[in-house]
């Protein structure tokens, strides 16, 4: 079978540093105008039934992107098992829905804020969690996404069961404002944190962090004696990843106005990594295609309605037994980049 | 002369008015269709709600299409799955689709919540068979559902004191538990029957036990020890079934009260009649059986294969016809159908008068009913 | 913190603990022999316990045609009819169980697939079936009729001995012990535990391992439909939805008890039991998940390997 990610990155090399820019350029572009692209003749097939198409863009399918890239630092790059990322996307929310309804602040301004709770509550998962086997990692991350939300199910300055309403909406920022039906200038700002999260990710691989993650995944008892500082590098890459989901929570928060404990459940958690999974663990490229695809398809298929669940657990399941290692595996890469340093 | 040209311009200028105006009604004649936009959960944990409420609005639509109107109504079913995020994409959808011009619905009141942001933009009118939070139409609440949001069921701050008279009815020194299920429905419902319990009676204690929990021993341990001779539950029926065959088998023999999210047949099927004999339900939702003419009922099972309807079947028929009301009066668009709803007066089918007050309620608030379980199936009393 | 309630009904929460315990720890079997059989988390399993219950239902009103507000029955038929439901929901899941081996793990095993590749699977298997469950029953809860009539052996030190909770308590213990001895004694048995120590030896050995996979889904299955059939009996009704929960609960006991540790499951589930009944009478049924997870990170920050410990190089099943 061709393995389209190592066809892609051999094509890749072969090209000089001005046609690798403009090619980024051409498919950031094009991203860009996908908000358009259900309204645009050749491209409307993309259309949403019922719900709408520029909605569904930010989300699920543009946040599930930014929250996979997270969640591909912790799992897919220092194979940390995390079953219960969508706390931090949680802690993000509830962040801006209590700030942005007690204090003044705007969206922009709080966006730190939600970034610094979200790493806080990494770092304190972390610490305790991170000495555990992967199995029991991943049970502990488990219970406490499901803590995070029952916590905020039953506090009164998270609303209870009602949740948080009247979140404010964004200022506008360098003249593009939010308005409340107007989806493509959230889908925007989240394209640029994607670009800003895939900028950061390639700066951490190919340096010591990377490296350090990667031993940790291939072989963690190897890597300690290697000198590796295990719970140093794991805490690491837990709170950026934590980081990510927290500022994607805030964004949703101020798109939504409105955020309930509901909103938070363990059915979050599994998708994102099912997305991280079956477009490829650990490598981007695989992470964005799986992500969008997967939070894509069940809005799409909208016309069997009842059945839809079901048809996407099928899909899943023929998917999984057929590339088992995700649309787009990482393996080999690794296999050719030895090759050509022999 | 004159006259003659005269006459015989009153007869060309007559001549072509009146084709004129047959032109024109000839193309009014051509079927016109409007569309009504439905939502409420049809997957999901919910689905069974939404199911029931979507027959009620499909029947309502096939009387009025078996009267051969001009224009043909029909319906755009969007499955929020009772889920604020899925609303949250799916009521940009249905808001942008132009030929909707009213929604019945949304059905929960967090989904309800996070639509508004959409529907308001594009004045899309509202009328929810089931979201009964009560802040949606609070003038005093941060976000309400002003202008558009109405609702044709009481909302909790009816059911509370009215749920807490009635449970705690020809009780002697009455001692009360709460019981809520931590979801919005059932905490905003236990928040407004608390008020009136400490009022009127003892409350005995308190707790919360979260939906789709399996074992209650521990709540009717807490009950027991607490002396109380009253439970009030506010809640769903599938749990509220399981509460009470708890406390029944735990040997509480006192009175069991609950809200209209217990009021379906699925409490008396699964808890036993045994267990929910005697149980005091109130409701914002009479029963559909009982307001519905024999024929009514002949033609809905005909047409759903249903025969004892679900939860909010009357409601939401209500609803369905408010609109279908307007249509007939000829309303087609969305501005005309918000005025139409705001102004008018409605019959609901039980021959209640429907009119919306400044924020969304019915005037008068709508009338709370008094249910209890005989033998298995609810009986309605009166008012309560 | 209602502690009061602790006094007064503290027999009766113990009581009932260890009946809820012994739900789980039958469920937790089914995740702790797959994962000492192939280090892999049978994440499915909650929903094979789903449709166990609806199983017990379909053989109680399908099969032995009691209605749902029948008399409750006695004597010989009452004890056929419960043995009955007791078996089929067994073999239901036992049977299903080695199907969702075929189908999510059989053929990534033989790829050699990452273990996450298995948990997304796994989780694929679990949205099929309850999605499937979720629309042949239109979401609606599903009752069973109560044909064993409630009643109590008596009162003891305020804990009230009703015969569904001893029943459940004393067909806990036999199956449990049942499945030790198969384990520790018989050759099926020491095959299992022989691929859990490990693969190769055991091809080595001459074991055929898919049929030992096979075995211990279907073994894991049986104890996670007994579970399904008592859960059925105890409660009375079930729903698409209640796979989710009780999962968690086997899972956490499973992780408690030491994961892969037979004998670990049996306290980790006991204590599991007990703790979330004083934890629900004390700070509210709300806080229950919470005190759980709690536990039982401060459990593993002590005890990194559950209470028993794993046991990996020592005597295990």
């Amino acid at each position: 079978m061709i393995n389209l990610r190592d066809k892609g990155a051999s094509i890749w090399e072969n090209w000089s540093p001005p046609a690798r820019s403009s090619f980024v350029l051409i498919v950031i572009t094009l991203v860009a105008l996908l908000p358009y692209a259900g309204d645009f003749g050749p491209t409307s097939f993309l259309n949403t039934p019922i719900s709408s198409y520029q909605a569904v863009l930010v989300y699920p399918i543009a946040l599930f992107v930014l929250m996979g890239l997270g969640l591909n630092i912790v799992v897919g790059k220092s194979g940390l098992l995390d079953l219960g990322y969508v706390a931090f996307f949680a802690i993000g929310a509830y962040t801006m829905g209590i700030m942005g309804t007690m204090t003044s602040l705007n969206t922009w301004e709080i966006l730190p804020f939600g970034i610094f709770f979200a790493m806080l509550a990494g770092l304190l998962l972390g610490l305790p969690a991170l000495r555990l086997r992967g199995d029991y990692l991943a049970i502990v991350t488990l219970g406490f996404g499901e803590i995070v939300r029952i916590i905020a199910l039953n506090l009164q300055v998270t609303g209870g069961p009602n949740g948080v309403v009247g979140v404010p909406t964004p200022p506008p920022i360098l003249g593009q404002k939010f308005e409340l039906d107007d989806h493509k200038a959230y889908f925007w700002v989240i394209l640029i944190m994607i670009l800003l999260v895939i900028w950061m990710v390639r700066r951490f691989t190919v340096r010591r962090p990377g490296r350090a993650w990667e031993a940790i995944r291939q072989d963690e008892d190897v890597a300690a004696l290697m000198g590796v500082n295990l719970l140093v590098y794991k805490l690491w890459s837990f709170t950026i990843g934590a980081a990510v989901g927290g500022a994607g929570g805030v964004i949703y928060a101020s798109k939504t106005m409105f955020i309930a404990p509901d909103m938070f459940t363990f059915n979050t958690s599994i998708l994102v990594l099912a997305c991280v999974v079956f477009g490829g663990l650990g490598n981007i490229w695989g992470v964005i295609l799986g992500a969008s695809i997967l939070a894509y398809l069940p809005e799409r298929i909208r016309f069997i309605s009842n059945a839809r669940q079901l048809v996407f657990g099928l899909v899943l399941l023929v998917i999984m037994n057929v590339r088992p290692d995700g649309l787009l595996p990482r393996k080999k890469r690794e296999k050719i980049k030895q090759k050509e340093a022999k | 002369m004159n006259k003659k040209i005269q006459r015989s311009l009153a007869v060309v200028s007559a001549a072509t008015l009146l084709f004129g105006v047959s032109a024109v009604s000839s193309a009014g004649a051509a079927q016109k269709t409007v569309y009504l936009a439905f939502q409420a959960p049809l997957t999901g944990a919910n689905a069974l709600t939404g199911q029931d409420e979507l027959t009620a609005a499909k029947f309502a639509l096939s009387e009025y299409n078996a009267t051969n109107p001009s224009v043909k109504v029909e319906l755009v079913i969007a499955d929020d799955q009772g889920l604020a995020e899925v609303a949250a994409v799916v009521a940009p959808g249905i808001a942008a689709n132009k030929k909707v011009i009213g929604l019945i619905g949304p059905a929960f009141s967090g989904a309800t919540q996070a639509s508004l942001p959409a529907y308001k933009a594009t004045g899309l009118p509202m009328i929810s068979m089931s979201a009964t939070r009560v802040s949606l139409t609070d003038k005093k609440a941060p976000v309400n559902g002003f202008p558009i949001f109405k609702r044709v069921v009481a909302n909790d701050k009816f059911q509370g004191p009215a749920l807490a008279r009635y449970a705690i009815k020809g009780v002697s020194s009455p001692s009360v538990y709460l019981v809520d299920d931590k979801t919005a429905y059932g905490k905003g419902l236990a928040d407004y029957t608390k008020p009136s319990i400490v009022r009127d009676a003892k409350i005995a204690g308190s707790d919360s036990v979260p939906e789709n929990t399996s074992d209650y021993t521990s709540v009717v341990a807490k009950v027991k020890a607490s002396g109380a001779n009253v439970v009030i539950y506010c809640g769903y029926a599938p749990d509220a079934a399981k509460f009470v065959k708890a406390l029944r088998d735990g040997g509480y023999t006192g009175i069991f009260a609950a809200g209209d999210g217990v009021l379906k047949a699925t409490f008396p099927n699964n808890a036993g009649n045994t267990a929910a004999e005697g149980a005091r339900l109130t409701a914002a939702d009479v029963p559909f059986e009982d307001v519905a003419t024999a024929a009514q009922m002949v033609a809905y099972t005909k047409l759903t294969g249903i025969k004892v309807p679900g939860s909010y079947v009357t409601s939401t028929y209500n609803a369905t016809n408010i609109f279908l009301t307007c249509i007939k009066q000829g309303v087609t668009t969305r501005p005309g159908m918000q005025n139409c709803i705001t102004a008018g007066s409605f019959k609901g089918i039980a021959g209640d008068t429907i009119k919306f007050d400044r924020y969304g309620d019915i005037i008068g608030g709508a009338a709370v009913g008094a249910f209890t379980i005989k033998a298995g199936k609810i009986v309605y009393l009166g008012v309560a | 913190m209602n502690l009061q309630v602790l006094e007064s009904q503290f027999w009766s929460l113990c009581l009932q603990g260890v009946a809820l315990g012994f739900i789980y720890v039958l469920i937790s079997l089914g995740y702790t022999m797959v994962y000492g059989v192939l280090r892999l988390i049978n994440f499915a399993n909650s929903e094979v316990f789903m449709v166990g219950t609806f199983a017990t239902v379909v053989a109680q009103v399908g099969i032995l045609q009691n209605e749902t507000n029948s008399q409750s029955l006695h004597g010989f038929r009452l004890i056929y009819t419960l043995t009955f439901a007791l078996i089929f929901s067994m073999l239901v899941c036992g049977f299903l169980g080695v199907l969702v081996e075929l189908v999510a793990y059989r053929r990534l095993r033989s790829l050699g697939a990452k273990p996450l590749g298995f948990l997304i699977s796994a989780i694929a298997v679990s949205i099929v079936l309850l999605e499937t469950i979720r629309i042949v029953t239109y979401s609606r809860p599903q009752t069973s009729p109560r044909l064993l009539d409630k009643w109590s052996f008596g009162e003891f030190a305020g804990a009230n001995f009703r015969i569904d909770t001893v029943m459940v308590i004393i067909s806990g213990i036999v199956i449990f012990f049942t499945l030790d001895r198969f384990v520790t004694k018989t050759r099926l048995g020491k095959a299992i535990r022989a691929v859990s120590m490990s693969e190769e030896i055991s091809k080595l050995m001459g074991i055929n391992l898919n049929r030992v996979v096979s075995l211990t889904f279907f073994i894991g299955g049986l104890t996670t439909g007994a579970a399904a059939f008592f859960y059925t009996t105890v409660y009375e009704t079930t729903q698409f939805n209640v796979g989710f929960n009780l999962g968690l609960a086997a899972f956490t006991t499973a992780v408690l008890g030491g994961i892969g540790n037979l004998r670990g499951a049996f306290y980790g589930g006991m204590f599991l039991g007990v703790l979330e009944q004083f934890a629900s009478a004390i700070l509210g049924s709300q806080w229950k998940s919470v005190t759980v997870f709690t536990v039982l990170v401060l459990v593993l920050l002590l005890k990194p390997n559950g209470i028993f410990g794993e046991a990996v190089q020592q005597t295990r099943t």
